[in-house]
């Protein structure tokens, strides 16, 4: 149950490419050929392991219907990765994929994961988009990519497994202050906070305060429960 | 609670021998050791509460001025004047947080007055034994305040420059001493009633939040529904991973906060507060664009909306033993009537299926302890239901059904910007009411459950899970008034696109 982060995501793109049945296959392990037209936004939630550490998904599956644009939008905000989902077989969801990148890219914040998915990709007979054209886009604009079935499950937990490690390797790299929940992610209630991600998340406040990172020598102790900690700073 | 115990005694072990520049005790946090602890603070509570006021970064010139202070402890009154307004600056500031976290538990109003009388001739009251247990507990407590004291002297003095300092991290500590104090104002100045059965919707917020002390409470400055919530759920998160490891014996135990998460309530309630949020600094830029009469005009428009936002008229908890109700159709016509010509069928559905299942489940409870009223054979008691499993459906139950209410105010909410179509906004106020009235309704039959089903039990077993039932429902019907608030701002913008829409046609 406990979990070291939570990462929040959304899933964006067209109407009928499957988005849905992506966060189905993802948390409940089946498929639904026919489902229903999502109202503004759904949600799933899945625990995954990365790194030997429980991270808990909390995925936001938006409505892809033009209508909702304006109000689905309103949820980019504060996610940490996104799934942007084009169906290999409809050209135009794959046209169409400049202007959900830039809307999320100006909705979100910048350090957003992105994945870009062809979906369908059963379909063989019925492709449209070549696999390489989805490879070049995603070179371009700096996504990770794969072709996904949420029908067969091919790559499905792949997808958003590698988008949660892409995500936790830039927390690594003090990329994302964890303590900024704007960026999507929230630490655990009952995480097993190491020294070096402390450090690294720690960086905000201790800006904030005047403090200069150099001076903080020791990391004495860690209040886990209540997220305080305590560093030994050098004299002056 | 072991582990900060462990780490509680570890930081009274380090303050005595702490040398200058090496650690720095928080001055700020210091008022927080001379108050009494509560009497009815849990044994295991107070622990955490001594491992919070513990050393805090501190900004590299406070450190430089430390050892020159600590040379001369006889301190002046002024500089501990000082230290003490600094301190009450960011009280104030504090209590505004908490207090509008409270705010969200205040509304339950006459549910928890209900709550209170209800514990007062019958359920859930400490024994004397039990009180006199607490006071013991508290004179100890008292003297190892006193004991702290002395260091506090120490910790003043050192904290003479650090009063102007606005440092982030220095401010949280405060935040969280004073989120303590407060807390601990409210409950013990009432009534030995009202302390047990408030302690733990105060534990909840003053005690379960991890969140407060992060930077949460810098960037936020007002605690949100679906914060109050979460922070809830980890606790209980944290209390589960605990009693996993070393308490195997007792039996799982039904937390709302976590119940309500798995039915996605806290998601659509973020999504919900979205939305409100959106919608309100729309409406703030809209009104800041207009002047003069077309001003003058929306505002009284909007006040319009405001004025049946607030004259939400408070259910008669009376009034709801006159249903009935067997399997929840009453429920179903009532829902369907005040969502007539919403378009949310598919998750009133989702609430109607819930409030079904709800009523079979109580019927099939009621069955059993009938039978064992006329027979008590060994058997029948054990093929009965606990009462700790009676307990378990009913706080499912309430988070179930909470959080599908939610979900419904969170989807009217889509629809409501997604369509420009406006429902009246006491067609919204009803829904709560039944809302709320469903939520009253099932607590009432699942705590007669309770008592048919434990009849048998002592009351020091029974009672606390009685108070358990009514104390979620007097918390779910608010979180459901708090979300239905939540949809204000949203009717309000919608009015003003169909205003300007109408005015460009």
């Amino acid at each position: 149950m406990a979990y070291a982060y939570l990462f929040k995501y959304i899933i964006i793109g067209d109407t009928g490419v499957g988005k849905s049945c992506l966060l189905l296959q993802f948390t409940d392990k089946r498929f639904q050929p026919v489902h229903d037209l999502t109202i503004g936004v759904e949600f799933g939630a899945r625990m995954i392991t990365i790194d030997g550490k429980q991270i808990k998904l909390q995925i936001w599956d938006t409505a892809g219907q033009e209508s909702f644009r304006s109000i689905t939008r309103s949820y980019y905000r504060g996610a940490a990765g996104a799934l942007l989902v084009y169906d290999i077989t409809r050209r135009d969801t794959f046209n169409h994929l400049t202007t959900w990148l830039e809307d999320a890219r100006q909705h979100s914040n910048s350090n957003m994961v992105i994945m870009l998915i062809g979906n369908k990709s059963d379909l063989e007979s019925r492709r449209e988009v070549k696999k390489e054209e989805g490879e070049a886009f995603a070179r371009e604009h700096g996504l990770i990519f794969m072709e996904t079935s949420a029908k067969t499950a091919s790559n499905v937990e792949e997808a958003f497994i590698n988008t949660a490690k892409e995500i936790y390797e830039k927390i690594q790299e003090g990329v994302f202050d964890i303590n900024n929940e704007a960026n999507g992610i929230k630490i655990g209630p009952n995480h097993p906070t190491t020294a070096s991600t402390l450090t690294a998340g720690i960086q905000t406040p201790l800006t904030r305060s005047g403090i200069d990172k150099n001076e903080v020598t020791t990391l004495l102790d860690l209040d886990e429960d209540h997220g305080v900690v305590i560093f030994k700073f050098a004299a002056i | 609670m072991s582990d900060s115990e462990a780490t509680a005694a570890a930081a009274a072990a380090e303050s005595p021998e702490a040398t200058p520049g090496s650690e720095d005790v928080s001055p700020a946090e210091t008022p927080d050791s001379s108050s009494p602890t509560p009497p009815d603070t849990l044994t295991d509570v107070a622990p955490t509460r001594r491992a919070r006021r513990r050393p805090e970064p501190k900004p590299a010139e406070e450190v430089k001025e430390a050892p020159k202070v600590e040379e001369q402890p006889a301190k002046t009154p002024s500089e501990t004047t000082v230290a003490q307004g600094g301190w009450g600056y960011w009280g104030s500031w504090g209590k505004s947080i908490i207090s509008s976290a409270t705010a969200t538990v205040a509304t339950v109003g006459q549910g928890l007055t209900q709550v209170i009388e209800k514990a007062e001739t019958s359920l859930g009251i400490p024994s004397p034994t039990e009180l006199s247990a607490r006071v013991e507990e508290e004179e100890k407590q008292e003297g190892e305040a006193a004991a702290c004291e002395t260091r506090t002297e120490t910790d003043r003095a050192t904290g003479e420059g650090s009063a102007a300092m606005e440092s982030a991290m220095g401010m949280l500590s405060s935040l969280t001493s004073v989120v303590q104090n407060t807390g601990k104002t409210v409950i013990t100045g009432g009534l030995d009633a009202l302390e047990f059965i408030g302690k733990k919707t105060m534990d909840v917020i003053a005690e379960g939040d991890p969140g407060f002390k992060k930077t949460k409470g810098l960037m936020n400055r007002n605690a949100t529904l679906s914060q109050v919530l979460r922070e809830a759920k980890e606790r209980e998160e944290l209390q589960t991973a605990e009693t996993e490891g070393s308490d195997s014996e007792k039996k799982a135990v039904a937390h709302y906060g976590m119940l309500f998460d798995e039915f996605q309530g806290l998601s659509h309630l973020e999504a919900l507060e979205i939305l409100s949020r959106e919608s309100e600094s729309k409406v703030k830029s809209v009104l800041t664009t207009l002047s003069g009469d077309e001003l003058v005009q929306l505002r009284e428009e909007l006040e319009l909306i405001k004025d049946s936002f607030s004259l939400f008229l408070e259910f008669d908890d009376e009034e709801v033993d006159e249903r009935k109700d067997e399997d929840g159709t009453e429920f179903e016509t009532e829902l369907t009537e005040a969502l007539e010509g919403l378009s949310v069928n598919a998750t009133a559905d989702k609430l109607n299926k819930a409030c079904k299942s709800a009523c079979s489940q109580i019927t099939e409870m009621s069955k059993p302890a009938k039978e064992e009223g006329e027979e008590e054979s060994e058997e029948d008691a054990q093929k009965a239901l606990s009462v700790e499993e009676v307990h378990a459906a009913a706080i499912r139950t309430l988070a179930e059904l909470t959080a599908r209410s939610i979900e419904l105010f969170h989807k009217l909410a889509e629809m409501i910007l997604f369509s420009n179509g406006s429902p009246e906004a006491g067609a919204l106020s009803q829904l709560t009411v039944v809302l709320c009235k469903e939520i009253s309704l099932l607590s009432k039959k699942f705590t007669s459950c309770l008592t048919t089903t434990g009849s048998n039990e002592k009351g020091d077993v029974l009672n606390p899970l009685i108070t358990g039932v009514f104390l979620e429902a007097s918390n779910s019907a608010s979180y459901i008034q708090d979300a239905f608030q939540l949809l204000m701002p949203i009717l309000e913008i919608s009015h003003i696109q169909r205003r300007s829409e109408s005015s460009e046609q």
